[in-house]
């Protein structure tokens, strides 16, 4: 993963742990017209370590996230040279934004009149599936290549559907997980009309407050978070590091609003995700929530989270990590399904940072007092990771700790 | 066209290509491949047309551009075009 507090698990597991915020700044071009001057940078990645100028000058800034937390993934997953240029590994990879400062660049050209530096690498740096391809064509990995796009679902969702080709045999290994880096000048003004950003720009660190009475908005990130989908036969068979079961996977679309989140839609996600993995209520250790810090998404998904698991919703530890992380779009649901495999892994719950004021419509337990152990209610630790995106599309992903 | 007039044109040439190609300038000759020497595709060319369009002021026929094989066929080319 390459997030704001850092890159790969190493960097970034101990942070969250610790409750560490990426959020800073914005210094890379000019903020004096927005309203919101803060986002999560991954200020810690390095692409001249992953690529060469030319390569540089090739890939937007998502695809350079992209390839290099799949480099990370692969380095770990220790998957051997075979298992890559294989026509039976595929990759599957969410994104919301896809290449938005490719794009920003040859539109400002285009409408400048003649001034600006045209390209005709325009559309192969800005397609959406651009990512995708380029992790491909690098990994040598030949099989079914697939970009999803359900705004802040996309991660969520390629793990699911990734999950879904292995399980039934579409594919022998998918590398799958979602990236986007929408922190731009124009993206940033867009979000701004929408008046769902926050604006609490004084102290970056301590702006996203989820489930908190004085939260206002979500703030803007980007990252990566990849990993290599394989059966469990396969892992075990070849020694590699496994670090969790996936059982279940859920989707549904609101078919309500385009922006405004429905709860009854979230929650039939969660069932369905929880029936997939043949589980109950019971069985779920702790949520990693999907936690905007918006009014509407926190209120809607603790009334949804409610509606599944019922009296047994405030027994369950339930924690936003975009408190920590921001809101890294299509990225968000794979980096956060990975959390949620590193919690089960190591038997602790990250924090939601920055709760300050109960809100009478969040009155579940959001992990507010720094990491906690895992409890475990069922014979395995097992979590539910929620995703929800514009449009109305939930995603929702169960994982457990592989059994002895 | 003069001898000062031909190495204009190539000092540009050489910088557009290195630029685009993030190659050594110092190493690039009239002979220089862009292709075979320097790993250039074609969506490179079509970079490197645009940019000698915009430098020169001039416009590149696209039937033109398969022909800029070498940094020399590039310089000449350019010649010719603003000739027209």
């Amino acid at each position: 993963m390459i997030t704001p507090v850092g890159v790969g698990r190493d960097a970034v597991w101990p942070a969250l742990a610790d409750g560490r915020t990426g959020i800073t700044h914005i210094e890379d071009f000019d903020t004096s017209k927005l309203k919101t001057t803060i986002a999560g940078k991954c200020r810690d990645f390095e692409p001249e370590q992953f690529f060469d100028e030319r390569e540089l000058a090739r890939l937007d800034r998502v695809s350079q996230l992209a390839i290099a937390a799949t480099e990370l993934a692969i380095k770990d997953a220790r998957l051997p040279e075979s298992a890559l240029d294989s026509y039976d590994t595929g990759v599957v990879l969410g994104t919301g934004f896809g290449g938005q400062r490719s794009i920003e660049e040859f539109c400002g050209a285009y409408f400048s009149n003649g001034q600006g530096r045209r390209s005709a690498i325009a559309i192969p740096k800005s397609m959406y599936n651009a990512s995708s391809s380029n992790i491909a064509i690098r990994f040598k990995t030949r099989g079914p290549n697939l970009t999803v796009t359900t705004a802040c679902s996309s991660g969520a969702n390629a793990i699911g559907q990734s999950f879904h080709m292995i399980r039934y045999g579409h594919a022998e290994r998918v590398i799958a997980g979602g990236a986007d880096a929408p922190v731009t000048p124009v993206v940033m003004d867009a979000w701004k009309e929408m008046r769902v950003l926050s604006t609490k720009n004084d102290d970056p660190g301590r702006a996203c407050k989820p489930f908190s009475a004085n939260r206002d908005g979500f703030v803007l990130a980007e990252g990566a978070g990849i990993l290599v989908l394989e059966p469990l036969d396969d892992a075990i068979r070849r020694d590699a590091h496994v670090y969790a079961e996936i059982t279940g996977y859920g989707a549904t679309a609101d078919a309500a609003h385009i922006t405004f989140p429905d709860p009854e839609g979230e929650a039939f996600a969660m069932m369905r995700a929880l029936k997939d993995a043949r589980l109950s209520p019971d069985h779920i250790g702790y949520i990693n929530a999907h936690g905007t810090a918006t009014k509407l998404n926190d209120a809607s998904e603790t009334e949804a989270i409610k509606r599944v698991f019922g009296n047994r919703a405030y027994e369950i530890p339930i924690s936003s990590t975009k408190s920590m992380l921001g809101h890294s779009m299509g990225a968000a649901g794979a980096i956060e399904f990975i959390v949620a495999v590193l919690a089960v892994e190591h038997g602790k719950i990250p924090p939601t940072i920055n709760y300050e004021e109960p809100d009478p419509q969040c009155d579940l337990d959001y992990v507010t007092d720094g990491a906690r152990r895992f409890g475990c209610q069922a014979p395995l630790r097992t979590a539910m990771s929620n995703s929800f995106g514009f449009g109305g599309n939930n995603a929702v992903l169960v994982v457990r700790e592989l059994g002895k | 066209m003069t001898k000062e007039a031909r190495e204009a044109i190539e000092d540009v040439v050489k910088d557009i290509v290195a630029a685009e190609l993030r190659s050594e300038r110092d190493q690039l000759t009239p002979t220089t491949h862009l292709m075979k020497d320097l790993g250039a595709d074609s969506l490179d060319a079509l970079n490197i047309a645009l940019r000698l369009e915009e430098a020169f002021k001039i416009k590149i026929p696209d039937e033109s551009i398969p022909n800029f094989l070498t940094i020399g066929d590039i310089v000449r080319g350019v010649r010719e075009h603003q000739a027209q």
